[in-house]
């Protein structure tokens, strides 16, 4: 391999590039679902490919191709450099990455069972099994889904500055889903333990085992079918408590968006957006509650958002993002950290294949678990409603209005759950959200993993993760829907 | 024009015979090649700038009714062999689907010339041509106004082959060129900053209109000064075609879908023959029509594409199905089978909004009480069995009393339902000139939009 991207690096060089880096990718990715007893995707994919970054003349080129040979390396850092020449006439002020030490390392995900050795079948079995116990479980369970994903991605980056590694990160999970209908009732669906296609984390077969996923089916169809009869969730204002599998959503669109320092510095303007996090807020900014810790943290083990190196060769980092409800940092680039004068990137940048330009993209950004345990949370607040599970979301480019609606909520009186309520929602302002946090629990904090983060032109689709506990805010708007209005 | 067709024919036949010899009673297999390249814009630069040669293959297999799927992105037989051994591997341990009947059979097509869809300049565009584009838009959009601030966004082009073929005969070969601009134009006074959009698209990279873009987009950005708060309620509304096809994208994907309906997501289930709109909304998919964003002659599964209509006169007529989902509801397949990964969803691509006899100035001028909406961001299902969505206005939204633009206003949150703000509408236009949209829809005025939010 060495021989290939050193010929990358060559040309490149040899073709007037100041700075040049290839990365060598290979994705393997199994992919199960199973709806209602059949087969919907039974799909291997392995796609193998390298892309070749290159400064010249000031400006950023890129390309990649899938035909990894000596030839098409040779052509495709030739256009490499080529595009970034051509991207050099609008800069006014040359490229520039922040120093990092080129490091040659080899790393690799911690898992005890490879989940490509463990036999398809055994995969079907138990996805077969959660889905014909969803099914059997009433006549009014009338969709169910189950998903299995493992993800492999083996890859080499090596740099004109001297860097050579090798990384292999490797995901796995699932979840199971039922929708229940019954008569002109609207239909209502359970996901667990979170829904759109579950919970992912880097480890191996091992952490799909953990889920229980056959052990989840009677709780998702018994509150799938209490939903059908349960009472709209009201309008106005109410305490707001998050369970973990909503909060992480809630952290990755209202904190770990906005503090993507290429949307602060205006390169996703076009399409994602930019954010209200602008760099005169940095340290000035009374983000949230003293409460609210908010961190990006590559080296915890498990995170989809953790690996050795970024895919500029940057060693894994723990950020401090919000500090006592202070905005105190970005998530950034070697680029980015150059433009805001930083003395280090946050190791922020990946690319979701080959072919890609690497972005900065979310680790695992965490909440920081706070004090509470989460029965104590619930026994502490008088009047409130309990959400969980995410069923949609919204917010807008600057990353401040967002709307959210789970999949179920509880109603919480003199700090006991209570009734069911259906189609919940809430609505808010990033800071006055984050303002109004009054707890946060340590007892059930941990990681969640989702593999659905979009970002970028040309599209890409990355891996993150958010250590979320459950955590209460103050009167915030709930009940958004427009229920009734025909 | 050197393509590609009887590599991809020859590479597919190849699949077929191997997983015919292995042992699959039915496959299909689509090779695809693509090369594109885009350059993108933020602060008046070119901050990124990327091409990409892609070769995928996905072959699917079936033993009986069992199935097995790979998708790999190689070219050599050693490897593709590799590939077809791996699906008919799974299909043989797969479960059987009591729901597959079978590979779509051949049927004729209508073909598109091939000078319908492919553009030499598109093809022969270079980074130095992407480069002096992005240079001229930059300069123009500087030249409207001096508080332009920065211009971001994105100009693309690319050369897509692809051969579908499956053992039952279908044999699909098409090629075509696209094109792509489309900026986001920031503008700052001082005290605030306001932000402009506009698109174009076509296959032919030299037709795409760089100049109107640029100046449509910069002189929303210098409008969008003087931004006020105004209070959430329900509003008249004049969408511009981008804003209103960005809606239907939903429509499509929750509504038309057959999928979506056979699953009780959809808000259109049990609802052909209904009449849920109002009488002047007709929409159909044609992708075959010239005037499509997106234009094929056959679908992901090789069955031909043919105008059917979705809704007439505000009445439910159609699904959009591929053959899977058809055979489940005894009809015929429309010939929209969309594949991604081994994941197949039905769903309209190429829709069309039947046009009226207004137009925008006529729109605003008839408005008393409205909204003049540029596009949407970040739209999404809040209740999809309901047809209630979500979304927030982006790039230049305006307030209209009495019949003339007052102001423009913040960034405004919409919540509401599909039959209830379609169910009446008071005025639909033209097509406009310009195809910044994917769907090809004209400027619409509805009597009532619920906005739920305001950013203050």
């Amino acid at each position: 391999m060495k021989d290939l991207t050193q010929k990358a690096l060559d040309v490149s060089i040899g073709q007037g590039a100041s700075y040049a880096d290839i990365r060598i990718v290979t994705i393997t990715d199994e992919d199960i679902t199973i709806k209602r007893g059949n087969i919907d995707v039974l799909n291997l994919t392995t796609r193998t490919g390298f892309g070749i970054r290159t400064i010249a003349n000031g400006g950023l080129g890129f390309a990649g191709s899938y035909l990894l040979e000596p030839r098409e390396i040779e052509r495709v850092a030739k256009l490499a450099v080529r595009i970034a020449k051509a991207s050099g006439v609008t800069r006014k002020i040359p490229i520039r990455l922040v120093e990092e030490k080129a490091v040659v390392d080899t790393y690799k995900t911690s898992i005890q069972k490879d989940p490509f050795l463990v036999p398809t079948e055994e995969k079907i079995s138990l996805l077969m099994e959660a889905d014909k116990r969803m099914q059997d479980f009433s006549d009014k369970v009338k969709m169910t889904e189950s998903d299995f994903r493992a993800f492999r991605e083996d890859k080499v980056f090596a740099s004109s500055e001297g860097a050579y590694i090798t990384q292999q990160i490797t995901f796995c999970g699932g979840g199971i889903s039922c929708t229940a209908i019954e008569g002109g009732k609207q239909p209502q669906t359970r996901s667990l333990p979170t829904s759109f296609r579950g919970d992912f984390s880097t480890q191996g077969y091992e952490y799909f085992e953990q889920l229980h996923l056959v052990d989840l089916t009677d709780k998702a169809a018994t509150e799938a079918i209490a939903l059908l009869d349960a009472k709209q969730c009201p309008s106005g204002k109410e305490n707001l408590i998050l369970d973990g599998n909503q909060l992480m959503l809630q952290v990755h669109e209202s904190c770990g968006h906005p503090t993507e320092l290429d949307r602060v510095l205006g390169t996703e303007a076009a399409y994602a957006g930019t954010s209200f996090l602008t760099p005169d807020l940095l340290g000035n900014l009374k983000y949230g509650s003293d409460l609210v810790n908010i961190t990006a943290d590559s080296t915890i083990p498990g995170g989809l958002g953790t690996f050795g190196y970024d895919d500029e060769g940057v060693s894994a980092r723990r950020t401090e993002l919000i500090k006592d409800g202070l905005f105190v940092g970005y998530q950034s680039s070697r680029e980015t950290a150059t433009i805001l004068g930083l003395e280090r990137s946050s190791a922020g940048m990946r690319a979701d294949n080959a072919q890609h330009i690497p972005l900065i993209r979310m680790v695992n950004i965490n909440l920081e678990p706070g004090d509470w345990k989460r029965d104590e949370l619930i026994a502490d607040t008088k009047h409130g409603i309990l959400l969980s599970t995410n069923k949609s979301w919204s917010i807008d480019d600057k990353r401040l209005n967002f709307q959210f609606g789970t999949e179920i909520a509880w109603e919480i009186v003199d700090g006991e759950l209570g009734q069911i309520l259906k189609n919940p929602t809430y609505a808010g302002i990033t800071p006055e959200f984050w303002g109004e946090m009054d707890a946060h629990t340590k007892d059930d904090w941990r990681i969640w993993g989702t593999p659905n983060c979009g970002k970028g032109q040309p599209g890409q689709i990355m891996y993150v993760a958010h250590g979320v506990g459950t955590a209460r805010f103050r009167n915030i708007d709930i009940g958004i829907t427009k229920e009734g209005r025909k | 024009m050197e393509f590609h067709k009887n590599l991809l024919t020859e590479k597919a036949k190849f699949i077929l015979r191997i997983a015919e010899k292995l042992g699959a009673t039915q496959t299909e297999v689509t090779i695809g090649l693509q090369k594109s390249a885009l350059t993108r814009l933020a602060n008046s630069i070119i901050d990124q700038n990327v091409e990409e040669n892609h070769a995928t293959i996905q072959t699917v297999t079936y033993i009986g009714k069992k199935k097995g799927s790979t998708s790999v992105e190689v070219m050599d037989n050693k490897s593709i062999e590799k590939a077809v051994e791996n699906a008919v591997k799974i299909a043989k341990i797969s479960p059987e689907d009591k729901n597959f009947h079978s590979l779509p059979e051949p049927l004729s097509y209508t073909h598109i010339p091939l000078k319908e869809l492919v553009s030499k300049n598109t093809m022969n565009t270079n980074p130095e041509q992407r480069a002096e584009s992005a240079k001229l838009v930059i300069d123009i959009a500087h030249s409207i106004d001096d508080r332009i601030k920065a211009v971001a966004g994105a100009i693309s082009h690319g050369l897509a082959e692809r051969v579908i073929m499956n053992s039952l005969g279908i044999e699909a070969y098409e090629v075509g060129t696209y094109s792509n601009i489309n900026l986001t134009i920031l503008a700052e006074d001082g005290k605030e900053q306001a932000a402009g959009w506009y698109a174009d698209q076509n296959m032919d990279f030299s037709k795409l209109h760089l100049n109107e873009v640029a100046e449509i987009a910069a002189k929303k950005a210098v409008d969008g000064f003087g931004m006020q708060i105004i209070e959430p309620r329900d509003y008249e509304v004049v969408m511009e075609p981008a804003a209103f096809s960005g809606l239907l994208l939903f429509m499509a994907y929750f509504g038309f879908s057959a999928a979506m309906v056979q699953e009780y997501v959809s808000f259109l289930r049990e609802k052909i023959g209904s009449k849920l709109f109002s009488e002047k909304f007709n929409v159909w998919d044609d992708a075959l029509d010239k005037r499509a964003t997106f234009r094929a002659f056959f679908d992901d599964e090789g069955y031909p594409k043919s105008k059917i209509n979705l809704v007439e006169k505000g009445v439910i007529r159609n699904y959009a199905y591929d053959s899977y989902t058809a055979r489940k509801d005894g009809v015929k397949s429309t010939g929209h089978h969309n594949k991604e990964e081994g994941r197949a969803l039905p769903f309209p691509t190429s829709m069309f909004v039947g046009e009226g006899d207004s137009n925008l100035e006529e729109m605003i001028a008839e408005t008393k009480d409205g909204l003049l909406i540029t596009h949407f961001h970040y739209q999404n299902a809040v209740s999809p069995t309901e047809g209630i969505f979500t979304g927030l206005t982006r790039d230049g939204t305006w307030k209209i009393e009495n019949g003339e633009i007052k102001y423009p206003v913040r960034t405004l949150r919409f919540t509401d339902a599909f039959p209830r703000f379609l169910g009446t509408i008071n005025l639909i236009g033209k097509y406009q000139p310009i195809n910044s949209q994917a769907y090809k829809v004209p400027p619409i005025k509805l009597p009532s939009f619920t906005i739920s939010s305001i950013q203050k």
